[in-house]
């Protein structure tokens, strides 16, 4: 609010500097004592200086305070995704969402800059223009009322106009970066089967739907612009009718034709300001859906885990799971009633169209999605009343994209154990089958990884994720579509370094693509929406 | 970095003419402008003197319609032209990454057995976020530049017949701008780079964080976070407030040179009219005209800063669509006549850093059904997509015609069954279940609830391996390709399925070049040829 008087201030010197300015030249031209124009002389030069000066403290204010709330801001943020991840994250795309969140969170902090200062300036700074100019000539001053409220009415309505095709043109802008996306990243693929063609044309029609609503969006900031320039145009011209028939001295008269043009001038800004009204309108409400959803899971109890040497028994009886909270997009995932029981140190194989809640059953394993109904047990003990994080810890998960944050290698593995040795670090690369890429890194441990660092393949972050939950040393370790993102070979080649390496440990593997399933204890297979033949399929084994 | 790269007009000639229009209605809306301030200044020596008012009223209300007009007018055509050049931009890319998805618009990062770097490919980065930063540079900045280059223009020439001493004060100063704008720029460069550099690294934090947090709640580690997270973001806030303190001074430095010039020339007007030496019409007008030669050439400079990324966007694309091209692409919509025959001679090929997958391979398939079979990791794959084009030998020739690859995970969009299946096609319905009869898919889709309109999610979503293998297959049975690879295409089917598909093969065989890499030895007994290939020295994922 500080700030945005600093800007009304400064505007209102702007002002005063051009309605001055026209005052003196009259006067001067009247040639009077030069020592009686001193004073407008020296109020021209103030308004001269302070306005740049009030429009720097403006912006400096403004920024720090957004920045300020920035902080405060990300960090609650922060903690209200915890207990929302990952589950309330929708199924797919979940790093998208968050990269949403950090957007979404920039515009509505950034909205105190670009709308709450510019919409107060030009308000004050009008109002005071039109306060001043009434003690001089009252149909002036009501006329430029006349303008700040005509010029309100063409924002509320630009606004309108536009927060209405707002969804519309991200829509558009989406859809653009979709097929972006799908050509930057199969190119290959849609070439293997000569799709070029088609790829193009889904970019132009997507273009020419993006091209409509960004025209009719790009009308109505042109309307707004040229409909405030007809407004102080008109202004003007009623006012310069109005003063002319008046009877005050020449350099008023002057003064008071000036007037509007000077307000109208300082109302430009307020025209960017509708847009970014309207989208961090949009990015709140999105922030909101999001976090005021309910946890997936209940905090449950406050019966202690015990962590011995041997895995836990693991049963589910009868449980049903879904993904979908209020508010979440289409897809429901819904898996269950299904029965499972993991022996300790079993490897198990959960396989299926896509689709058919295999991630949905890993989920409720892990604790972070509560199941509808059924049974979770966990060494004979209702999992429900167990203290979650102590449950959670049971479990490492590598899931089908594991994140690599911007950090060193060591941090990026002791994430999984916090006290873990180099010695063990550098055991958990050589089990994951890192060995050789480890050896090849020019600082060790201290490689620098992710943004800004060192870029992985896909093969190479699958089994940092497998090293993490080597470090970890937690008895059962899921592993959810290792296929997903890496070609059969590399996928397989993966799968086989867990199995290798769990040593005692459960190992679930999740995967809609049929594995070898001689190495596992059992294959449980989930009925998919559309998959008639599921099972038949599933259980046939392929050859690596 | 250029302010506008000449490149822009040469590599797309389809930008040239509404960029012209865009200048021409810009330096129009300039003209308005600078007519409008002085119908403004007569305006008021009318009111002031007194004399008929009629006349100034009437030619302040036309120019006021005229410069709305035109404002309206460069406003609306901005936003089609941004959109225009970015489209342009975007397909061109496309095109150009589809032509060659391993030149300059890859890494795609799908491919991390050829030792590809993962993520973003560069074309994804420019396509999105480089295009959009492109469409605000020419939206906002190329408007900007051009009232810089017509309103200080035109006001400074009215001045030079309305009073050319104020003209010459102005001629002289307003160069100081640009001047000076450089000089601040020039000494604050380096500590505005590494703040840059700082501050980037800083707001980058909270994104990898939160990006991050699924690895880190499932390993108890989320809420340690909330603390680094207020303390990276305060200090990001204190480098960006120091970024911002230099930025905002050295505008403020010229907007304080601007207002210094402008009461420069009121200064020496005021005393002239004082003097007599004036008339207050002319006084006016120079007064009202000064500041019209100084605030676009200020608001190039607020607008640069935003437009900064896109300029440099530009420049990366421009770069990429400059690159030479590939050897011509094989177009696939041609559909040569006669034998159709692939024929490979001497090829070697090899993954940067790695031993080669391929070495000194010949081979020469006609129609008929060619079997390759090997252990895993011997470059039957890559094999694959060198005759599909998908990839160039090291050394060796290559000859085929265009073909169809289906590969062990074929591509699948968000659409219906019938998009799917008509990718790179245009059959008909009625050929549409005729090729899934043929991979035994039919009885599948007509159970579906919207049968051939049922959607087919991200990437498969909702499909078995299986369904989706299958898939595949029928789309190759409807492509023109006269050569068609397939690669393991039974590894996730059922017995019953198998022979289907195997019967499928043999039947494509007799009018076309069919090359199969599969396990089944089966199919080898089938064949018409059997490549047999060894195992790959130091074979590697």
């Amino acid at each position: 609010m500080v700030a945005a008087l600093l800007g009304a201030a400064s505007t209102t010197a702007g002002i005063a500097l051009t309605v001055t300015s026209g005052w003196l030249i009259v006067r001067a031209s009247e040639r009077p004592v030069i020592l009686t124009l001193m004073v407008a002389i020296v109020a021209v030069r103030a308004f001269g200086m302070a306005r740049p000066a009030l429009r720097y403290l403006e912006r400096l204010r403004s920024h720090d305070v957004a920045l300020h709330d920035l902080v405060d801001r990300r960090r609650d943020t922060y903690l209200q995704l915890v207990p929302l991840t990952p589950a309330r994250l929708g199924h797919r795309r979940r790093s998208d969402v968050l990269t949403g969140v950090t957007e979404d969170l920039d515009d509505v902090v950034q909205a105190q800059v670009r709308v709450t200062v510019p919409v107060v300036t030009a308000l004050v700074a009008a109002g005071v223009t039109g306060l001043l100019t009434a003690l001089l000539e009252p149909a002036v001053g009501f006329t430029i009322a006349g303008l700040l409220a005509a010029a309100a009415t063409v924002f509320a309505i630009s606004a309108r106009r536009e927060s209405s095709r707002q969804a519309a043109f991200s829509d558009g802008r989406a859809e653009v970066a979709r097929i972006v996306e799908l050509v930057g990243a199969r190119g290959n693929d849609l070439r293997a089967v000569g799709a070029q063609e088609d790829a193009l044309r889904w970019l132009d029609d997507a273009h020419a739907r993006l091209a409509r609503v960004a025209s009719a969006v790009g009308r109505t900031r042109a309307e707004a612009v040229a409909q405030l320039g007809l407004l102080t145009g008109a202004a003007t011209l009623v006012a310069a009718w109005i003063v002319a028939g008046t009877s005050s001295a020449a350099p008023v008269k002057g003064l008071l034709v000036l007037a509007p043009v000077a307000v109208g001038e300082a109302m430009v800004p307020v025209v960017d300001a509708s847009r970014a009204w309207v989208r961090a309108r949009g990015a709140k409400k999105r922030l909101e859906a999001l976090l005021t959803q309910e946890p997936a899971v209940v905090p449950g109890g406050s019966t202690p885990v015990l962590v011995d040497a041997d895995p836990p028994l693991l049963e589910l009886r009868g449980v049903s799971a879904s993904w979908s909270a209020r508010g979440l997009g289409p897809t429901t995932t819904n898996v269950g009633p299904v029965d499972l029981v993991l022996l300790p140190g079993s490897r198990t194989l959960i396989t299926g169209a896509n689709g058919s809640g295999k991630s949905t059953l890993l989920a409720v394993l892990a604790r972070q999605l509560d199941p509808t109904a059924g049974r979770y047990e966990v060494d004979g003990l209702e999992a429900m009343t167990m203290d979650l994080d102590g449950l959670r810890a049971l479990f490492a998960i590598v899931d089908d994209e594991p994140y690599v944050l911007g950090t060193t290698l060591r941090e990026n593995l002791r994430l999984a154990a916090p006290e873990a040795p180099d010695t063990h670090l550098r055991a958990s690369l050589e089990r994951a089958g890192l060995g050789s890429w480890f050896g090849g890194l020019p600082a060790g441990l201290d490689t620098r990884l992710g943004a800004g660092g060192r870029g992985m393949s896909g093969g190479e972050r699958a089994r940092l994720g497998v090293a993490r939950a080597f470090v970890s040393s937690r008895p059962v370790i899921l592993l959810d579509e290792p296929m997903a993102h890496l070609d059969l070979h590399t996928a397989r080649q993966v799968l086989a370094t867990v199995l290798d390496g769990a040593d005692r440990g459960t190992v679930v593997v999740v995967s809609h693509q049929p594995l070898s399933t001689d190495r596992f204890d059992q294959v449980v297979v989930l009925d998919a929406r559309t998959s008639s033949d599921a099972t038949a399929r599933s259980r046939q084994s392929s050859t690596p | 970095m250029k302010p506008v790269d000449p490149r822009l007009l040469r590599e797309l000639p389809a930008v040239r003419l509404p960029l012209l229009q865009l200048a021409i209605m810009g330096a129009v809306a300039g003209v308005a402008t600078v007519t409008t301030a002085v119908a403004l200044a007569v305006l008021v020596d009318d009111v002031v003197s007194g004399t008929g008012l009629r006349s100034g009223l009437l030619a302040l209300a036309v120019l006021t319609l005229v410069r709305a007009a035109a404002a309206y007018d460069v406003e609306q055509r901005a936003a089609a032209v941004g959109h225009l050049v970015s489209s342009t931009l975007r397909r061109r890319l496309l095109g150009r990454h589809l032509a060659d998805p391993t030149g300059p618009t890859g890494p795609t990062g799908t491919r991390d057995t050829s030792g590809v770097v993962q993520g973003e490919g560069t074309m994804t980065t420019l396509g999105t976020q480089g295009c959009t930063s492109v469409e605000t540079y020419v939206t906002r900045f190329l408007p900007a530049l051009l009232q810089a280059g017509t309103v200080p223009a035109v006001a400074i020439v009215t001045l030079v017949v309305v009073d050319w001493r104020s003209a010459a004060i102005v001629l002289l100063t307003v160069p100081l701008l640009p001047v000076f704008a450089a000089l601040i720029g020039r000494s604050t460069e380096e500590a505005t780079r590494r703040r840059w550099t700082a501050m980037h690294d800083l707001s980058g934090h909270f994104l990898d964080v939160v990006r991050g947090l699924p690895t880190l709640v499932s390993y108890g580690r989320a809420r340690r976070q909330a603390a680094s997270i207020a303390a990276v973001s305060e200090r990001h806030r204190v480098e960006t407030m120091a970024t911002l303190r230099l930025a905002f001074l050295s505008s403020t430095a010229l907007e304080l040179l601007a207002t210094l010039s402008v009461a420069l020339v009121a200064v020496t007007v005021g005393i002239r009219l004082a003097a007599g030496d004036l008339g207050l019409r002319a006084a006016l007008i120079a007064i009202v005209l000064a500041p019209e030669a100084y605030w676009p050439i200020r608001r190039v400079g607020a607008e640069f800063h935003a437009a900064a990324d896109g300029a440099q966007a530009l420049g990366s694309i421009l770069d990429v669509l400059a690159a030479p091209a590939p050897i011509p692409a094989m177009t696939p919509t041609t559909t040569p006549t006669g034998p159709s025959e692939v024929v490979l001679e001497d090829v070697t090929l090899a993954y940067a850093g790695e031993p080669p997958v391929l070495e000194h391979l010949s081979l020469r398939a006609g129609s008929g059904l060619t079997v390759v079979t090997g252990p895993s990791g011997c470059g039957k794959t890559t094999l694959l997509e060198l005759i599909a084009d998908l990839r160039r030998p090291e050394s060796g020739t290559v000859t085929a015609p265009p073909a169809h690859l289906v590969s062990q995970r074929p591509v699948l969009i968000s659409g219906s069954v019938r998009d799917n299946l008509r990718l790179g096609n245009a059959a008909t319905d009625a050929e549409l279940w005729a090729a899934l009869r043929d991979v035994g898919l039919d009885g599948v889709v007509a159970a579906l609830p919207a049968g051939m309109d049922e959607p087919v999610g991200d990437d498969g979503f909702g499909l078995s391996a299986g369904q989706r293998a299958r898939l595949g297959l029928a789309r190759a049975v409807l492509s023109a390709a006269r050569v068609l690879l397939v690669d393991e295409p039974t590894a996730h089917l059922d017995e019953a399925n198998v022979e289907v598909v195997h019967a499928l093969l043999t039947r494509i065989a007799g009018e076309r070049v069919v090359i199969a890499v599969t396990h089944r030895p089966e199919l080898v007994l089938l064949a018409d040829r059997h490549l047999a290939m060894p195992v790959r020295a130091g074979a590697s994922s």
